[in-house]
């Protein structure tokens, strides 16, 4: 075991700012793995008594794993979903391995641009968010006060421990929030057919979406926003699509946080090897990007070396079929190459999946606690 | 008319040009097999280009797209046309059980119809016997198994592991995709290739097409 000379937080901010680390540090979103290791199956939504055994669950993973450098959020995560109302989550049906998913399904209409142009994002929401889940705006509102009192309650146990949270505050891209809700297919096909309209409602979105973000950042005091980054990448679109209808709301996004005292996490599903140059546009030292094993980490180091903080990206296949010593093998070589100058953080790609083999989630963890040759 | 505009048309995405040029060939009499080869010629094309790394999931749609609004106006001129209904590869299609993920799927059975293949799609969350069933009733000779998420991995093993208990494995070729699958997948599930990219995909499936007509 290395010698420890930081506390977590110092870890972790040494790592996004590209300074000196006594480790590598190491985390994932452990949320529906925790619940599978404890037996217990993923609901949305539970009572009282299913959130305590959920935040049991992840305590005593933490417990289990010895520890690792900082929790992604507090409180139940997923199970709560009042995130935005197109986020339409459901539970896989693998007896044994439930996991959240996102289902492709229509939730907006092409009339609903103009009520978002006209509305702004939060004004619209009003009417959408009782439209897709039902409840009253009322009823939505007291589950979110519920939420953040679960949350807020649930800090303490990572604080005592001296845990930093990830979470402040979080959002999707604008363009994501339309794909999910649209669906990708028909979003890509108004974006051919009416791509005005298309960047007049993300440009009516933004500025709803940052102060959101910055509202729940300042209400819990948890230094970092989120920004959810799923659909908008090389794997999608060609670059003049990103630089028109992806990029410019999430610049203006870190922007925003970074001058709001944050710094900002960026959770990129698929591979977005294309689009990271754009990201040096963002301060230096303030950001850091989750990378799922589809972009290769190799060349984003490349690119954003010195600049911004990588984390990730063991892949899930090898979590769920591998073998231990695959993944120190995999999780050494990144600490090698990576980890040169800082800025790395170790951690699986995307969240830890739910049936990944615990002998090689704790192979990951072991890792980055007995092995830093720099 | 020059018999390639068509497949350049859509090549480059241009939706007006290709429902144009398809509305053309009809009013003139065009023989629609042709006219649908043109589409696939298209779509080959296309597939050559997306290799080459400058074409993305988004334009896969609109190809796919382009090529669905083109057979419906040519629909009404397919009822009982042999030349074109002819000697399709069979291919059932599916999300294994457990995973809702449809995304991959949906692209991939519209670009494997306009190269050529009769697709029978499934949905999602599919249980192995219903793919065996599939199978059996409509004498198809490749198989594709889609899931996003690992705990489709065991799904898609059930499944491969269904059709050989109904003694069809000889006669199927399997083929596993999603975002997440490798060879080590591949091995695990017992199927016979995997992708994790449509197009490469297309071309896996015609190359299981040409070995099952060889074995």
């Amino acid at each position: 075991m290395i010698k420890e000379t930081m506390t977590r937080e110092q870890r972790l901010l040494a790592a996004v700012t590209h300074g000196k680390v006594d480790r590598i540090p190491v985390s994932s979103m452990f949320d529906d793995f925790a619940l599978r290791q404890k037996g217990l199956p993923r609901q949305f939504g539970g009572d009282a008594e299913y959130t305590a055994r959920v935040l049991q669950a992840y305590h005593e993973v933490y417990d289990d794993l010895g520890g690792y450098d900082f929790q992604w959020h507090a409180g139940p995560g997923f199970s709560y979903s009042s995130w935005h109302g197109c986020m339409d989550m459901v539970v896989n049906s693998v007896p044994g391995k439930e996991g959240a998913v996102m289902p492709e399904r229509e939730v907006l209409t092409q009339e609903d641009y103009d009520k978002i142009i006209n509305l702004g994002w939060n004004g619209f929401c009003r009417e959408f968010y009782t439209r897709v889940s039902g409840l009253s705006i009322g009823q939505i509102d007291e589950m979110q006060k519920k939420q953040f009192s679960i949350m807020q309650e649930d800090r303490k146990w990572w604080e005592e421990r001296g845990v930093p949270i990830l979470i402040g505050g979080m959002t999707m891209n604008c363009e994501m929030i339309l794909s999910l809700g649209r669906t990708l297919t028909e979003l890509t096909l108004d974006i051919y057919r009416q791509p005005d309209k298309i960047r007049a409602v993300i440009e009516a979105m933004v500025g709803d979406c940052i102060a959101n973000t910055l509202r729940n950042a300042r209400a819990t005091g948890i230094p970092w926003a989120n920004i959810l980054l799923a659909r908008g990448s090389s794997t999608f679109y060609n670059i003049p699509t990103f630089e028109r209808f992806v990029f410019p709301s999430i610049k203006k996004m870190v922007e925003a946080f970074v001058k709001a005292g944050l710094f900002v996490n960026m959770h990129l599903d698929t591979n977005w090897i294309l689009n990271l140059p754009y990201f040096k546009e963002f301060p230096k030292n303030k950001c850091m990007v989750e990378l799922d094993s589809t972009t290769d980490i190799l060349k984003a180091k490349e690119i954003l070396s010195g600049h911004v903080c990588i984390k990730g990206d063991v892949p899930a296949t090898m979590l769920s079929l591998g073998k231990p010593e695959d993944v120190s093998a995999y999780c050494r070589k990144l600490i090698d190459v990576i980890g040169v100058g800082g800025g790395f953080i170790l951690s699986t790609g995307c969240t830890c999946p739910v049936d990944a083999k615990y002998e090689n989630v704790k192979a990951m963890v072991e890792t980055a606690k007995n092995y830093y040759p720099h | 008319m020059d018999s390639t505009l068509l497949a350049l048309a859509l090549v480059d995405l241009n939706e007006s040009e290709v429902l144009k040029l398809v509305k053309e060939k009809i009013d003139s009499g065009a023989d629609p097999a042709t006219i649908i080869k043109e589409l696939q010629d298209g779509i080959s094309i296309f597939g050559e280009r997306y290799k080459s790394g400058n074409y993305f999931i988004g334009d896969l749609i609109l190809s796919g797209e382009l090529f669905n609004q083109s057979m419906k106006l040519l629909e009404p001129l397919l009822v009982n046309n042999r030349k074109v209904q002819g000697d399709l590869t069979k291919m059932v299609l599916g999300t294994v059980k457990g995973d809702i993920h449809n995304l991959g799927k949906d692209i991939l059975a519209v670009l494997l119809k306009a190269s050529g293949f009769e697709v029978y799609d499934l949905g999602i969350n599919i249980e192995p016997g219903a793919f065996v069933s599939k199978l059996t009733e409509t004498g198809a000779s490749i198989l594709g198994l889609s899931g996003l998420i690992t705990p489709s991995f065991e799904s898609m093993k059930e499944t491969v592991a269904a059709v050989e208990a109904a003694g069809l494995r000889k006669k199927v070729k399997i083929i596993i995709g999603g975002g997440v699958v490798d060879d080590l997948v591949r091995e695990y599930t017992g199927a016979d290739a995997f992708s994790t990219d449509a197009m490469e995909g297309i071309k896996l499936c015609k190359r299981l097409a040409r070995e099952v007509r060889h074995d």
